[in-house]
């Protein structure tokens, strides 16, 4: 823990809220206080519509907080005020942010349908304008993807299409790996399989990763930090509330 | 860099997605096409006319109707005058013919004697005018029916009863021109002002000093009964027409003509721009209509690019690149479906047309005005769906079902 102090975290979250409301029913989640380090890999357990991709969203820059007192995000030289960018519309700074540091794993989808897996998995490295290398194809034998590498997505599984979505989402060695129930849509060996060898590559490349599951079996004994949460429900079931911190 | 990345994958998306593609293409091109074939046709039909109208110097001329009595100052005033582009006097016309021998041909003809000058419309321009006494240009039937042509002589004679005796006199002439035949289709012979003035002195009893014609000696200012005049362009014909008859001279022109295929151009203009503005506005409101629902059905797809950190401005242009594609493929098919359209049609109407004359025709710059056009109405359109796209929230997009 004190060697953890010692570092800066990668995020610093501080009375951060969401809130969203349809006509009869009103969500909100809240994180009074949330940091995450480097190399830390952290799960986000919890039932269906607990809130964890809207706070994966918010993690990736993608969802606009309702309110926050504090957003930093350090994964580069300098501290990153997400909170300000967001406020300030700079979207194209937040978008570089995601660039250079992020790798998303959706839950299902998520590829371009038009490019092989091989473009796929590269997208991200052209993007950044990233040498070619044998990156991809040592992702791919990771992955056991090398058969598929010149298809479509549309000729593949959906287990092959998340491992594609894996593949891609570190190829460009980023610093933080954001993942919303990568193996939600395969069946549950598979899905163990997956998230196994997910955490694995994520730790071999020491990179941050923050996984969300609605199932805690698969995943505990893959040695994560578990957030602490709670979902408050109001009386008539119009509203409800998530608290998250950690 | 991601720029070109954003290019590169919106080509590969319009390419993957080829059926869509050759849907949107066959959409604008639908209706693009027949808007080109509509304004091919107006152009062309309205085209070949005024053409015809500016090409037939007919068009132009301003005849007198009977005798009046005009000097030469008069003539000479109006020649200076910018809306006319060609004027000489004529004389009697009793006394402006002349029989035509050859030595080919065993016949004498009368020659109606049109008197000309340098710069003659009737004439090709370029070509030799009758100068002096012995100068003629012969109309295309004279020439054949006495079947010289161009450097040959043939001798002209005329008669008159003079103190009480009969005379015929005799003047060689060379044939320096021979005019079109839908110039002249009379049997004519242009001479010069000089000639038909000649002519006229002898059957009037009148001396020729240049010829050796004896008769009493010339008096007075000359008077001629008429004129050759021609309007610089048929869109003066209508306001020396009006002149002349302000000065009480009574004149015949197609001004009539000119008027109808310019009431019909405006007419068909008319017409034409009120469909074609219906058109290109159910064109651009299709087009608009299926890049936008295009940006729609792309927007999870859209979203991806944005989650992997393309920039909005990268984003906009996906759109806008797939539309431009649409914007040249479909104009290059509606291209296509105009030229066979105007081919068709073409060879359909041939027989009814004089050579060279085409109902339906456009202009290299109209194609490129269509081209213009469509990629204005498809970018505009692509810009403002992008635009829209890149608003969204990337979490929505990618959360879409
Ligand atoms: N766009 C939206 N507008 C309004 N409410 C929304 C919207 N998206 C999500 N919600 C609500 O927010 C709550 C949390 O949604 P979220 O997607 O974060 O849940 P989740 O924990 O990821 O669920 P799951 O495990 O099923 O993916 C849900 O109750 C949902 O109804
Ligand atoms: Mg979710």
């Amino acid at each position: 823990m004190a060697e953890q102090e010692e570092r800066k975290p990668i995020y610093e979250l501080r009375d951060v809220v969401k809130k969203r409301a349809s006509d009869s029913y009103s969500f909100s989640l809240r994180v009074p206080s949330l940091r995450i380090f480097p190399g830390e890999k952290i799960a986000l357990i919890g039932e269906s519509g607990c809130g964890k991709s809207t706070l994966l969203d918010m993690l990736a820059f993608v969802l606009q907080p309702t309110s926050c007192e504090e957003f930093v995000f350090a994964a580069g030289d300098e501290p990153e005020d997400i909170s300000a960018a967001w406020r300030r519309s700079r979207r194209n700074r937040l978008a570089r942010l995601r660039r250079h540091h992020l790798g998303y794993v959706m839950q299902t989808g998520g590829l371009l349908p038009y490019l092989t897996v091989r473009e796929n998995m590269n997208l991200s490295r052209r993007i950044l304008g990233m040498k070619k290398d044998d990156t991809v194809d040592e992702l791919a034998e990771e992955l056991g993807l090398s058969r598929h590498l010149g298809k479509l997505p549309s000729e593949l599984s959906t287990g092959e299409r998340q491992r594609v979505a894996i593949g891609r989402a570190l190829a460009h060695r980023p610093s933080i790996v954001i993942a919303d129930e990568p193996t939600a849509s395969v069946d549950p060996f598979a899905a163990e399989k997956i998230m196994a060898l997910f955490i694995e590559m994520v730790e071999q490349r020491n990179i941050t990763v923050i996984v969300a599951s609605h199932a805690w079996r698969h995943i505990k004994q893959l040695g994560l930090r578990r957030l602490a949460h709670h979902t408050r429900r109001s009386k008539d079931g119009h509203a409800a509330e998530t608290v998250v911190s950690g | 860099m991601a720029l070109r990345q954003s290019l590169g994958l919106a080509t590969r998306d319009y390419f993957h997605e080829w059926q869509i593609s050759v849907c949107f293409v066959l959409a604008l091109a639908a209706v693009l096409g027949p808007m080109m074939v509509l304004f091919g046709l107006k152009f062309g039909i309205v085209g070949s006319m005024i053409e015809e109208l500016r090409e037939d110097p007919a068009k132009r001329e301003i005849r007198p109707v009977g005798s009046g009595r005009y000097d030469r100052a008069w003539i000479e005033s109006l020649r200076k005058r910018d809306d006319v582009i060609f004027i000489v006097p004529r004389v009697r016309s009793i006394a402006a013919t002349l029989e035509v021998q050859s030595d080919r041909a065993n016949r004498i003809l009368p020659l109606e004697v049109i008197p000309s000058a340098q710069g003659d419309p009737l004439l090709p321009p370029g070509s030799a005018a009758p100068k002096g006494l012995g100068e003629v240009v012969l109309s295309a039937s004279a020439a054949r029916k006495l079947q010289v042509s161009v450097g040959d002589g043939v001798d002209g004679s005329l008669s008159r009863r003079f103190q009480g005796r009969k005379e015929r006199v005799h003047l060689p002439l060379t044939v320096v021109g021979v005019a079109p035949p839908r110039s002249f289709s009379r049997d004519g012979l242009f001479a010069s002002v000089a000639l038909s003035e000649a002519l006229e002195d002898f059957r009037d009893g009148r001396a020729v000093p240049a010829l050796e014609w004896e008769g009493e000696a010339a008096e007075g200012e000359r008077h001629y009964t008429g004129f050759r005049l021609y309007a610089r362009s048929i869109y003066d014909v209508a306001g020396l027409e009006e002149g002349f008859e302000r000065s009480g001279i009574e004149v015949r022109t197609k001004a009539a003509d000119i008027e109808t295929v310019r009431r019909m151009d405006r007419t068909l203009s008319a017409i034409y721009w009120s469909i074609a503005v219906i058109g290109l506005a159910g064109f651009s409101l299709s087009l608009g209509a299926s890049l936008w629902a295009n940006v729609d059905r792309k927007r999870k797809e859209l979203s991806v690019l944005r989650l992997v950190g393309f920039r909005t401005g990268d984003i906009v242009w996906f759109p806008v690149v797939q539309s431009l594609y649409t914007a040249v493929l479909g104009w290059a098919l509606a291209c296509a479906i105009y030229l066979a359209a105007a081919w068709s049609i073409n060879l359909m109407l041939a027989p009814q047309l004089e050579a060279a004359q085409e109902v339906c025709r456009l202009l290299p710059r109209h194609y490129l005005i269509a081209l213009g056009l469509t990629l204005g109405a498809s970018v505009l359109a692509a810009v403002l769906a992008g635009i829209r796209a890149a608003r969204v929230e990337p979490s929505e997009g990618l959360r879409e079902i």
